[in-house]
């Protein structure tokens, strides 16, 4: 017995699983894509990170995450118009045009159902809109079911966020943070550590896009840990949504924290053919809440984000 | 009153393990992500570390008196050499880990591939699976103790690994939901360090007391 189980264990430290580095393995074989139904349906598929559900009615797809509090909203896309920002935090992502009008190469992490993607490739058909997203269900579906359909402008990488930033050495000039799992974000994307990784990953007008549910005491260790990193933070609050999107930026000057001194949004807009009202997004600016002067930094050693009440009630099936 | 401390020490035992488990996740998650392979292997970590140490303490527990002592103070001592090693240099340890095996972005194309297990599995083993073992092994000895003195070995088992799960539940529970919001990952750690050698070191004394009465036959 004692003879066999050291060649046992030998066996298994040199067998594929158990491979030491060497060069990057070979991208696997994409793997054959079920279509989805015709006409409406209803699908359900639990998957290794998240419970989802897709619904067809008409044109309008949803996709959904099951969490402790009811669904929420991934997406929602019109098929017979794949550019219509349905969800309201989507336009207002569209606000980091105020601060870098032209990104030549942007990095989302979180796939959602790729509501923001089609009106980046369309409003900036040069630029390489990078996506990670860990749940390889939800790229399928992305694919099957919502019209997303990547090209060499639009990679996505089946990986964790915060394990790609930090091997990434690409610099990007739209940084946007949208990993959700169901109502909550991991709490490893949430620390002052992952903001400076992604805050290093930013070119020097570039913008990092945070999106936060507001009305919880995450929310203000979200922007407290936000404004310890980045030198000058803006928050918007698209109306019937819950969500705030935040912008920071790594420079102290220009200022960017004063609405009136933005570039015309006419002007900024011009690319989204009518699709988001820049003008209107203006006005969703929120002052930062006297909350979080006392709130405290989230890091890797100090980090309580999932026992914070992340979820917001009335932001439960209103979209994200 | 003995046996109170006993099982007072046996429960302080449970809760440092599986308190440790979530506290290994906190360390993992910065390097790892929180994804379900790095769950596995810490799970996975945990329960071979469980499974060495009852061999182990089992093994200990029908040596004879001396070099039964000698064993059970070198355990102790190897636990909390590792668990000091593990509580100042894990940041260190995991960040040379990490960037050996998953050095490029190009690695991260699939979570469940070679780079990503192995490093994830050498994390796990480097950090974890030393002072769990050495932990572990108390539980047999615990047993061999009580049966010692009289209580039934199929009874004095049940009730030090029955007694030992709760100490686990309640090291889960108090790690979530009080310590890890309200405490630094880094300074729990060090606390763990002191628990642990104190109650390794009263352990150690306990179960050299002379038994009351000879064990049954």
């Amino acid at each position: 017995m004692k003879t066999r189980l050291l060649p046992a264990l030998l066996a298994l430290l040199g067998s594929p699983v158990f491979a030491a580095p060497a060069a990057p393995a070979a991208a696997a074989p994409a793997p054959v894509l079920k279509p989805a139904p015709k006409g409406d349906y209803i699908e359900s598929f639990d998957t290794l990170y998240n419970n989802l559900t897709i619904q067809r009615e008409g044109t309008r797809v949803e996709l959904r995450a099951r969490s402790r509090r009811g669904e929420f909203y991934e997406s929602i896309v019109d098929v017979a118009d794949p550019l219509d920002l349905i969800l309201e935090y989507s336009r207002t992502v569209y606000a980091a045009a105020f601060f870098q009008p032209e990104p030549k190469r942007a990095l989302i992490i979180g796939l959602g159902g790729a509501g923001v993607h089609r009106l980046f490739a369309k409003a900036y058909p040069d630029a390489v809109l990078q996506t990670v997203e860990l749940d390889q269900k939800i790229y399928e579906l992305c694919q099957t079911h919502l019209e997303f359909h990547p090209t060499d402008k639009t990679p996505v990488a089946i990986a964790d966020g915060r394990a790609y930033v930090k091997r990434d050495t690409a610099k990007y000039d739209w940084l946007l943070l949208d990993a959700f799992r169901g109502g909550y974000v991991p709490a490893h994307l949430k620390t002052e550590e992952f903001l400076r990784e992604c805050a290093a990953r930013l070119t020097d007008q570039g913008v990092f896009i945070n999106n936060l549910h507001e009305g919880t005491e995450l929310f203000y260790a979200d922007i407290k840990t936000m404004q310890k990193v980045f030198a000058q933070v803006v928050l918007l609050n698209p109306a019937n949504s819950g969500n705030v999107m935040a912008f920071g930026v790594n420079y102290k000057t220009p200022v960017i924290t004063d609405p009136s001194k933005w570039p015309d949004a006419a002007v900024v807009g011009k690319r989204f053919e009518g699709r988001v009202n820049l003008a209107a997004i203006k006005g969703e600016l929120m002052p930062i809440p006297r909350e979080v002067a006392a709130a405290k930094v989230i890091t890797d050693d100090f980090n309580p984000a999932e026992l914070l009440n992340v979820i917001k009630t009335n932001n439960e099936s209103k979209g994200r | 009153m003995v046996l109170i401390f006993f099982y007072l020490l046996v429960i302080v035992l449970g809760m440092l393990s599986m308190g440790f488990q979530m506290l290994a996740s906190r360390l993992l998650s910065p390097h790892y992500g929180s994804t379900i392979v790095e769950w596995v292997w810490l799970i996975s970590t945990f329960l071979a570390a469980f499974s060495a140490g009852s061999v182990i303490g089992g093994w200990i527990s029908n040596l004879t008196a001396t070099p039964r002592a000698r064993w059970q103070l070198a355990i102790a001592v190897i636990g909390v050499a590792s668990l000091a090693l593990t509580a100042f240099k894990q940041k260190a340890m995991l960040d040379a880990i990490e960037l050996h095996f998953i050095p490029d972005v190009r690695d991260m194309n699939d979570q469940g591939g070679a780079a990503m297990n192995t490093a994830v599995f050498l994390s796990c083993m480097a950090l974890f699976f030393v002072p769990v073992t050495a932990l572990s092994s108390f539980g047999p000895q615990c047993v061999g103790w009580l049966a010692a003195r009289g209580t039934a070995p199929g009874k004095a088992s049940g009730v030090v690994y029955g007694v030992s799960t709760v100490g686990n539940i309640a090291g889960v529970m108090l790690t979530v939901f009080k310590l890890i919001p309200n405490f630094r990952v880094s300074h729990l750690m060090y606390g763990w360090l002191g628990v642990a050698a104190i109650s390794l070191t009263a352990l150690i004394l306990l179960l050299r007391m002379p038994s009351p009465r000879p064990p049954s036959p």
